[in-house]
């Protein structure tokens, strides 16, 4: 006999003769536990186009789901390097256009690792490419073509560096609609360049999806301290803003890195504990925005989006001048050569060894400069008091490469060809 | 010359063939039964080998059953890539004490790795008499039964793939030998115990899978490389620790891909 599922036996139960029609329709099959979660029509079929001057994942509007992973690259000749590149933009291309999988022989082990079934769909899979100072170290023909403000991230005062979760010599952002199109795309990766990258860390975070309000506009996303995250953002549609903000472009760059853009990676551990236990009103000091709306707190009934006047507010009554938006960007003619571009995921990692929550800020942010960005902004910032919370565990510095322009173009071609030619 | 133990291990694969699976095809038998010859060579080095090495501790000669330690484990660390023919052994042989609950305190912990613990992190001999009488006991358990123990071709073939995925889950992070940092030794014998199974198996397949090969056998040559900058010239190797972050990414990269080729051995090969 099959078992009825106790809340249909109720409801067929509480029918009279009149609910005939309702029980009919409650023939259909009714969910169980072991079902997969029931798919709206998903957003898997999207697609982020691959070619392009630029990488896909910078600009590209945030999905839901993000992951860095960062490698230590095995290549001892230009020419390694060359087939890893090639390779790497192989599978990326595949994987961010989808298609099916490759049958092999089932004596073998399979073509991918299956977690997304006999067809890739795309799901807004982007990969974004990006390399290290340490990769243009000991590697005498890469001499003279490391990008001008490339460096090893520097430990800043509120750091407590954890050397399992810094640097490397490339490093791997995979953003997607659903976290299993991250993971199979590392996966694919992992299995396809194991003779030339070997990972040393992988943070994988998220952000939830957010209504639009009744004005149709979408606010900014929560972060794990219950903020919104993201309000003063620039305007990732503004093509020409773009080329000031986050485009690497000028004769002070290698002429092959032109297009590219600066990746800061920060593993930013929150208290959330501690925080939870701190009284609002402080809260939002620390920040200097209202919780609940994200508006500043020179103008608590505005958006998130209402630029705050801090000419108006010269002795921080409002906004103290040590709140996390006033040190971040005071809003001034100087801070317009600091801007960047965040793109940050929260994480949850488990457990840590003191029974406290080891939840966090994936912070991502892209710019054209990094020592004019990611690096003057976090010397300005060095002592706020949302430091009490916060502790930067690792991360670190990368030059994200210019696009792949066509199927003949590979990633980093322009390095290799110069590299050739030096 | 041909010791006389080897010939007659020889001559019972020859004749009595309860050393291979059944219905293996006929070109499988002449690789496997090589195999079984380097097998029982080592088993029987590792004999000789760890008598001196438990003489050396029952002595109370700690400098001597140190400098032995590592010596005698390559014949054994050649031969893992069949453990699993012989688990029961390999458990008290050559567990860690990860393995147990009480880690390097519980009495369920024998083996070269207990003695390793007495030697280095205690830097005695005292207490090891028993461990030492035990490890002699298995050893020769051991190469007792490899004469009678069938040898599936698929486990043999699949060994090689196996051992790797080992090297790059728990042994390229130096988690082996942690008390006498002798880890290299134990690369160095297990990539040679790896290679040992491909290169016997190889000409099966070199004719339709020239690129297989080839990427293979460099990849066993960039090991063998980078191990032998490693090597002293007393023909061992020197401390895991002098190994540097580079040649490690390099070895588990090489591993890792290894791995991954020779996991398709086994169907290239027809085997199950």
């Amino acid at each position: 006999m099959r078992h009825l599922a106790p809340n249909r036996r109720a409801v067929l139960l509480a029918l009279g003769a009149s609910g005939l029609a309702l029980a009919a329709r409650a023939q259909g099959p009714v969910p169980q536990v072991s079902d997969a979660p029931a798919a709206e029509p998903r957003d898997t079929a999207r697609r982020v186009p691959f070619h392009g001057p630029h990488q896909a994942g910078i600009t590209t509007p945030r999905p839901e789901n993000g992951l860095v992973a960062s490698f230590d690259v095995v290549a001892t000749s230009l020419d390694d390097l060359e087939r890893m590149l090639r390779l790497l933009t192989d599978r990326a291309r595949f994987l961010t256009e989808g298609g099916p999988v490759p049958d092999l022989d089932p004596a073998l082990p399979p073509a991918d690792s299956g977690l997304l079934g006999p067809v890739i769909q795309p799901d807004n899979l982007t990969i974004t490419v990006a390399l290290g100072a340490s990769l243009f170290e000991n590697r005498p023909w890469l001499a003279g073509l490391k990008p001008a403000r490339l460096q090893r991230m520097a430990q800043f005062p509120n750091d407590a560096l954890d050397p399992d979760l810094c640097h490397g010599d490339l490093s791997i952002q995979f953003c997607a609609n659903h976290p299993d199109s991250t993971i199979h795309a590392l996966r694919d990766i992992v299995k396809t360049l194991s003779e030339f990258l070997v990972l040393r860390w992988m943070v994988e975070g998220d952000v939830p999806p957010v209504l639009a309000d009744a004005r149709g506009a979408t606010p900014s996303a929560r972060n794990f301290l219950g903020f919104r995250d993201g309000s003063a953002n620039p305007d990732s549609n503004d093509a020409a803003l773009m080329d000031r903000i986050v485009w690497t472009t000028g004769p002070h760059e290698p002429g092959w890195a032109q297009g590219g853009s600066y990746q800061a990676v920060r593993i930013i551990r929150n208290m959330v504990e501690r925080w939870d236990r701190t009284p609002l009103v402080e809260q939002e000091r620390i920040f200097g925005r209202t919780k609940m709306s994200g508006a500043p707190l020179d103008n608590p009934d505005a958006t998130e989006h209402h630029v705050p006047d801090y000419a108006a507010d010269p002795e921080g009554r409002a906004i103290p001048h040590d709140a996390h938006i006033r040190l971040a960007n005071p809003r001034d003619a100087e801070s317009q050569r600091h801007l960047m571009l965040r793109r940050p995921f929260n994480y949850s990692r488990g457990v840590l060894p003191n029974g406290q929550l080891d939840q966090g800020l994936l912070f991502i942010c892209y710019q054209a400069d990094l020592e004019a960005g990611f690096i003057a902004v976090q010397n300005r910032l060095n002592g706020e008091p949302l430091e009490e919370y916060v502790k930067p565990v690792g991360g670190g510095y990368f030059f994200a490469l210019p696009g792949v322009r066509d199927k003949a173009d590979y990633l980093g071609r322009a390095l290799v060809d110069a590299a050739r030619r030096t | 010359m041909i010791s006389p133990f080897l010939r007659s291990t020889a001559l019972g694969l020859a004749l009595a063939g309860p050393a291979l699976a059944a219905d293996p095809s006929l070109d499988l038998v002449g690789p496997l039964s090589d195999y079984k010859i380097f097998v029982a060579e080592n088993t029987a080095q590792l004999v000789s080998d760890a008598e001196a090495f438990t003489a050396a501790i029952k002595a109370g000669d700690l400098d001597k059953a140190k400098a032995l330690f590592a010596p005698t484990r390559t014949s054994y660390e050649r031969v893992e890539p069949i453990a699993e023919l012989f688990s029961d052994l390999d458990v008290s042989i050559d567990a860690r004490a990860d393995d147990y609950e009480k880690a390097e305190q519980d009495p369920g912990f024998t083996g070269f790795h207990r003695i390793e613990y007495g030697l280095w992190s205690e830097g005695s001999t005292q207490g090891l008499e028993g461990h030492a009488d035990r490890l002699l006991a298995d050893i020769r358990e051991l190469d007792s039964r490899i004469t009678a123990l069938t040898f599936p071709p698929e486990v043999v073939v699949g060994g090689a793939a196996v051992l790797m995925e080992e090297v790059a889950a728990t042994k390229i992070s130096g988690e082996e030998d942690r008390y006498s940092r002798t880890d290299l030794w134990d690369f160095d014998a297990n990539f040679e115990g790896a290679e040992k199974i491909y290169t016997l198996f190889r000409p099966l397949i070199a004719d339709g899978e020239a690129d297989f090969v080839a990427k293979v056998d460099g990849n066993f040559q960039a090991v063998r490389e980078v191990l032998a900058k490693y090597e002293t010239p007393e023909g061992g190797f020197v401390s895991y620790e002098e190994l540097t972050d580079s040649d490690r990414n390099i070895l588990s990269a090489k591993v890792n891909t290894l791995a991954e080729d020779l996991a398709t051995l086994r169907g290239k090969l027809g085997l199950g």
